[in-house]
């Protein structure tokens, strides 16, 4: 389980994240949900060890996480997958997915967690040696995700997947999504879009101003007018 | 032709080594985002190195080579550690600052160690400095040992860069800091690890010309402004295109100092960057910025 409790980051003298507490139990998605300047993405850049926080604790499987290195929070098993994907463009979809791997030197393991993601994945099996900028905005999403699970991670952070993506590949997204955490993934999936988080997650959080300002199921979330008018501002 | 295949050849050696004196400093802003600025000092103190362990402390030329080259990756290390890492957070004037800074004390240190002899030290020739006629053409073994050194220096980098994981991991990181970051590669280890890189690549320029010519203090700036030029030329952040500008400039020096006048030498580089920058500004094989999204 990953444990988030009374977090607090600033920026200089800019306090971004005031008093942060929620928590993502294991094997479940849950939707961290907010407009820009919310604090969404300081969340998860003091979550991936990017931004240390000022104060409060991040605990993952019983093991405090908070001020870690970028590294050890991967080693540790959470791992990220970026907002805007982020893959190497310049570098082939193969070299991509297997420096996912870069935490790790257990190399049967990582051989056999490529054939895995091909699997998974096997449109990128045909593109193994095409350049990750040459592909489209929903393959690079593959990579980008294949990528994070090379580095064996139990816990998924997901920043804005559907974002960037046409309309007709936001349903196989929120399919890939709902297929890893079947395969036993704890997801924390970041999202300005409320349709993707209330079909895939449980139990969706609402970011305003630093601070979490509603916290309830999320399938009650597209039909809470209150909710979306006040906090998303729609 | 036997002049034309005299200067192609001279051309072609002088290219070479510029081109290995581009491909550190590509390496490095690749990675980095900075220009190396004490990257022609790194090669002029290699060089220097190379010298006091082969004229000075007698060891065969292949072994003074290589271990030239490692203090040349101990000598870019310590540039990262000194001026690099410190001031990751401050802006790129402070930076290259901190290179030119580092540059004026090796070019100080190396007057105190080897200055004083005239400041111009002679390294021996490795093989006969007889020019040899092969049919029409004149070829100085000298040259073409130089050439075929360089070229194993450059196939051997490649290797690197595109085999190894270490030399994945630099291109990850040149690629995409922030990605690179995530997936728990430790992104100022590649730091160190370029600039090391790029010095090392600089040593081995700096020991494979040695005995083409003589060894002096204030050599680097010349080699670091050619190679700069030709790092230009290629585009900056081409590896490809370091060597193909590297190659440009010797052979477009040697043409214009053997066919107009041997002042050309100087310029002859310049005139045709500006011209190469004027209608392509990205360089040879630079590419702009563009990502699909």
């Amino acid at each position: 389980m990953l444990a988030i409790r009374h977090l607090k980051v600033a920026y200089g003298i800019t306090e971004v994240l005031r008093d942060v507490s929620f928590e993502v139990p294991q094997g479940r998605i849950v939707a961290l949900l907010g407009g820009n300047g919310s604090g969404k993405t300081t969340v998860l850049n003091t979550l991936t060890g990017l931004v240390k926080p000022v104060s409060g604790s991040i605990t993952f499987e019983g093991k405090e996480c908070a001020g870690l290195a970028p590294d050890a929070i991967v080693r540790a098993g959470i791992c990220q997958v970026p907002q805007g994907r982020e893959v190497w463009p310049g570098m082939t979809v193969h070299d991509n997915l297997e420096l996912g791997a870069a935490t790790r030197r257990d190399w049967p393991g990582i051989r056999s967690d490529l054939a895995e993601i091909y699997a998974m994945f096997p449109k990128l099996a045909d593109r193994k040696k095409r350049y990750a900028g040459s592909l489209s905005g929903g393959e690079q999403q593959m990579v980008a995700i294949g990528r994070a699970l090379m580095a064996r991670p139990r816990c998924l952070l997901m920043d804005e997947p559907s974002a960037g993506l046409a309309p007709a590949i936001v349903g196989d997204m929120v399919d890939t999504i709902l297929a890893l955490n079947r395969r036993g993934l704890t997801i924390l999936l970041v999202e300005q879009n409320i349709g993707v988080a209330a079909a895939v997650a449980e139990f969706a959080h609402i970011l305003q101003g630093g601070e979490i300002a509603f916290s309830g199921p999320a399938a009650g979330l597209v039909d809470n007018p209150a909710v979306l008018r006040s906090y998303l501002g729609r | 032709m036997l002049l034309l295949s005299y200067l192609l050849l001279s051309g072609v050696t002088t290219g070479a080594l510029y081109a290995l004196v581009a491909l550190g400093i590509v390496v490095v802003n690749k990675a980095t985002g900075v220009i190396n600025f004490a990257h022609g000092e790194l090669f002029m103190f290699s060089g220097f190195v190379a010298w006091s362990l082969h004229v000075g402390a007698g060891l065969a030329y292949p072994i003074a080579l290589p271990l030239a080259v490692a203090a040349g990756f101990a000598l870019g290390v310590a540039t990262d550690r000194i001026a690099f890492r410190p001031l990751m957070k401050a802006d790129v004037i402070s930076l290259v600052l901190a290179t030119v800074g580092i540059a004026f004390v090796l070019r100080g240190v190396a007057r105190v160690i080897w200055g004083g002899k005239a400041d111009y030290l002679a390294f021996p020739p490795i093989t006969s400095p007889e020019p040899v006629m092969l049919g029409e053409i004149m070829v100085i073994p000298q040259q073409l040992a130089v050439l075929g050194g360089a070229i194993v220096v450059m196939l051997i980098f490649a290797a690197f860069f595109r085999l190894t994981r270490a030399g994945k991991m630099m291109q990850a990181t040149a690629d995409n800091a922030k990605a690179a970051t995530l997936v728990g590669i430790r992104t100022e280890r590649i730091y160190t690890l370029s600039f090391g890189t790029g010095a090392a690549i600089a040593a081995a320029a700096a020991v494979l010309m040695a005995p083409l010519t003589l060894l002096y203090p204030d050599m680097g700036f010349a080699f670091f402004i050619k190679g700069f030029a030709a790092a230009v030329l290629g585009g900056l952040t081409s590896l490809p295109g370091a060597v193909l500008g590297g190659l440009t400039i010797g052979v477009i020096e040697a043409l214009a100092g053997g066919y107009i006048h041997s002042s050309f030498i100087e310029v002859s580089a310049f005139v045709v960057i500006m011209i190469v920058l004027i209608v392509r500004p990205t360089g040879l094989l630079g590419v702009s910025r563009v990502r699909r999204v």
